[in-house]
């Protein structure tokens, strides 16, 4: 049984439909980072000196809030999550390029 | 400043949203982004388009002989029609928006009180550097792999996203004089 989820939308509104949402789903992003405060350096540097948490209430909120609804609509088979991209582990690069992002991180800010 | 506004104003104008509410409606989008498309946020592929494509306007030659570069402006089409890319024209029109209707928009330096605004201009361009080279290596960064990768519970993903916090908090010492 095929489920609702997730749409294959340039089938639905074609190319340039797709291109549309996709901008909009950006744009909502985007907003809900900078009003939690991301477009400020400092207080996202203070997230590593224990002075400001927001950058980790915010990921692991958004990550659970994620997590937990497609969990949720997989389970009412209205998601398929074999359908869902889910990224290749490579452990060891991902590992090393998160070390490496993490120090650029408190280097400059962002 | 005590100016009366006639009309609309954005209610959190000058003041930052909750973090756990900020979370949320993030979590939101990056729900409805796997619900309508089947993949989840990203950043760095996007940009990592825009930069192949630049190059393969200028040196085609090295980007059709190198294999992730070929494979960043892959797919068929325009390099450049690809929703990773569109995508962060999204974001940055989203965080343009948001800081305007919160009358946050300003050309400013922000830098620990001790620094110079060049000084950190250096830190900054430094921290990029290491931030782009990062991402690359991981094949993703904090939105593709760490929210994106989070929430599907990709193992390689959240190994990313701790050695992120960990490299963060591990070099933090060092640079204290940036920030503090």
């Amino acid at each position: 049984m095929q489920t609702l989820f997730p749409l294959d939308l340039p089938a639905l509104i074609g190319v340039a439909g797709n291109v549309a949402v996709v901008v909009a789903l950006g744009f909502g992003f985007g907003f809900a980072l900078e009003q939690a405060g991301f477009g400020d350096s400092r207080k996202l540097a203070a997230q590593f000196y224990f002075r400001d948490m927001t950058v980790f209430k915010v990921m692991f909120t958004a990550i659970l809030v994620a997590a937990v609804l497609i969990m949720l609509t997989s389970a009412l088979q209205l998601m398929d999550y074999e359908r869902l991209w889910v990224n290749p582990t490579y452990l060891w690069p991902g590992i090393l390029g998160g070390l490496i992002l993490g120090s650029g991180f408190i280097t400059g800010g962002f | 400043m005590n100016a009366v506004r006639k009309g609309l104003s954005w209610p959190m104008a000058g003041r930052y949203l909750n973090p756990y509410v900020a979370g949320t409606l993030l979590g939101l989008v990056l729900f409805a982004t796997f619900a309508l498309t089947g993949h989840g946020l990203g950043a760095s592929g996007g940009m990592s388009r825009v930069i192949a494509a630049v190059q393969g306007q200028l040196a085609p030659e090295h980007v059709v002989h190198n294999p992730e570069l070929a494979k960043s402006i892959g797919g068929g089409g325009h390099p450049l029609n690809h929703w990773l890319v569109w995508m962060i024209l999204g974001v940055a029109l989203g965080g343009l928006t948001s800081g305007a209707i919160s009358r946050r928009l300003k050309l400013e330096t922000r830098a620990g009180p001790r620094l110079s605004p060049q000084a950190r201009w250096t830190f900054a361009l430094l921290g990029g550097v290491l931030v782009g080279f990062g991402a690359r290596l991981a094949r993703g960064c904090t939105s593709g792999q760490a929210l994106s990768g989070g929430a599907v519970l990709s193992v390689g993903s959240w190994a990313f996203m701790l050695a992120v916090f960990a490299g963060g908090y591990a070099v933090a010492y060092f640079v204290r004089r940036l920030w503090n």
